[in-house]
């Protein structure tokens, strides 16, 4: 049997970033900091994190606020560069990281397909060949020629799914956002994402609803204080994470006492 | 700079998607709409025709054309970096979130502020020719200093953005020096009226041959200097590789710092 194409590979990933307490954002305080000490401590937002996703895997990412979850997507998005370690990305991207990244207020919902199409890496004929497609899945109807300041978190969430997700990407990153649908809609986001799946693509899902990662997941890592400590079949490593969970609800109890 | 025309060339439908944007939201929920873009410069020579063809009279000939022939050369500069200074800084939202080139945003900067700068060149030739003023021939030498212009704001522009990601107060900065550079520059006056002796100072202005163009070519219906039409494109192309290295150097640590 063939093996499957490696889409994404993370080596010894390390991701610092430098908080400085005030950063001089102004000469003023860049002047003034100059005598004093500036202080700042280095975060390490991935320690050493390494691990593979295939082409057709659907990966969930699951932990605890702060953990490295974002920064993880982000990476793969090319927004930020790692400090350290090797990161290969093979294919294209199309990140839902929040909501309505790319849109802007004052134009309409059909401008805004435009523009988000072209940040995504389309051209603008590829984009109107399939701008009725989108406004369709994102149940809009005349909300389209209405400048998406008027759009509620559903909306804006639903014409940004519908956009990235006729981008047609080899990889699809989803942060988080399906949780401003309704019933109704995220079961035809998660159908969208399963039709994914079966034509090989590659989905990454952050997410707090284990329900939801439980039952669409093939694999699910497990990442706490920047540390991939788990990795393996979602029961698995959902029952880890509750685990952690309690551990740590149980410390609170007892320093509560 | 290969860079910079590559990527220009394979993210042009996004930077005019985005020029377009600012053009739009620019002018968005005024009733004219568009047609500001007509009608502000249009309003602005009125004005000054009124000012200094009937109440203050000059020893020049048509001082609002004379005027007029490097104002919009000059707005052009001061309204596209005032603009393009926040470029990288306002879209931080959106770079925090997806990868996108980050030069589209400067480029499109100038690119919407270009747009709005050749359609004021339509109700200057209008002007010109209700003031029963020659329009000249030599009006086709203008590609050679706009070309000089743009190239030079481009690369201004980049520096400043890119300043301003790590300093916040270089878009005011900006503010003070555009103001100096106007009356450093022969916009209001004429570099005749300036003595000898400080001439070579008002040499140093790397903008003084692109406004020389074209002040000469609208105004006085005559060609610059072989020497003064390379140096106006020798600026702007020093110009823009001076801001563009600057650029490329520091974009990716833009993310932090936004």
């Amino acid at each position: 049997m063939k093996e499957a194409a490696v889409r994404i590979k993370f080596e010894d990933v390390v991701q610092r970033f430098r908080i400085i307490q005030e950063r001089p954002d102004t000469l003023r305080e860049a002047f003034a900091k100059f005598r004093r000490r500036t202080s700042y401590h280095d975060f390490q937002a991935l320690k050493h994190v390494s691990f593979r996703v295939s082409e057709g895997e659907m990966v969930g990412i699951i932990g605890r606020n702060g953990s490295g979850k974002s920064t993880i997507l982000k990476i793969i998005a090319g927004v930020y560069i790692p400090t350290s370690g090797g990161v290969a990305v093979n294919g294209s991207i199309a990140p839902l990281i929040e909501l309505g990244a790319g849109f802007h207020h004052e134009l309409t919902g059909r401008e805004n397909i435009l523009l988000n199409g072209l940040l995504l890496g389309l051209s603008k004929r590829e984009i109107l060949s399939r701008e009725s497609q989108i406004i369709e899945f994102a149940e809009l109807g005349d909300f389209i020629d209405v400048p998406v300041k008027q759009y509620s978190s559903g909306m804006y969430m639903r014409l940004a799914f519908a956009i990235a997700t006729e981008v047609n990407p080899d990889i699809l990153l989803i942060d988080e956002i399906l949780a401003v649908g309704d019933g109704e809609f995220r079961r035809k986001c998660f159908e969208r994402i399963e039709h994914f799946r079966t034509l090989g693509k590659t989905i990454l899902f952050v997410s707090h609803d284990l329900t939801s990662i439980r039952q669409f997941c093939d694999r699910v890592l497990l990442l706490h204080g920047g540390e991939l400590i788990e990795d393996g079949l979602p029961d698995f490593v959902i029952s880890r994470y509750e685990a952690l969970s309690a551990q740590r609800v149980d410390s609170l109890r007892t320093q509560a006492w | 700079m290969v860079e910079l025309v590559r990527d220009t060339y394979r993210y042009r439908e996004l930077i005019w998607a985005l020029a377009l944007k600012e053009l739009r939201v620019r002018y968005k929920r005024s009733l004219l709409g568009f047609f500001w873009a007509l009608l502000n410069p249009a309003l602005l020579m009125i004005v000054l025709t009124l000012v200094f063809g009937t109440i203050m009279r000059f020893s020049i000939d048509h001082y609002a054309v004379f005027l007029l022939s490097v104002l919009l050369p000059w707005t052009f500069f001061s309204q596209a970096l005032a603009y393009s200074v926040d470029s990288v800084v306002g879209n931080g939202a959106l770079l925090k979130k997806v990868y996108v080139a980050k030069l589209v945003f400067p480029v499109a900067a100038i690119v919407s502020n270009i747009v709005n700068f050749l359609l004021s060149l339509i109700p200057l030739a209008l002007l010109i020719v209700l003031l029963r003023f020659p329009l000249h021939w030599t009006w086709v030498y203008l590609p050679v200093p706009m070309l000089g212009l743009f190239l030079f704001t481009q690369g201004a522009a980049f520096f400043f953005a890119t300043a301003n990601v790590f300093y916040r107060d270089v878009s005011h900065i900006v503010q003070i020096l555009l103001s100096a550079w106007f009356y450093f520059s022969p916009i209001i006056y004429s570099l005749d009226f300036i003595p000898e002796k400080y001439r070579w100072l008002f040499h140093l202005n790397p903008l003084l041959y692109v406004l020389n163009g074209f002040r000469l070519s609208i105004y006085y219906g005559k060609l610059p200097s072989l020497n003064s039409c390379a140096l106006s494109l020798g600026c702007g192309i020093v110009a823009l590789f001076i801001g563009f290295s600057i650029f490329r150097r520091y974009q990716n640590r833009f993310i932090y710092y936004i």
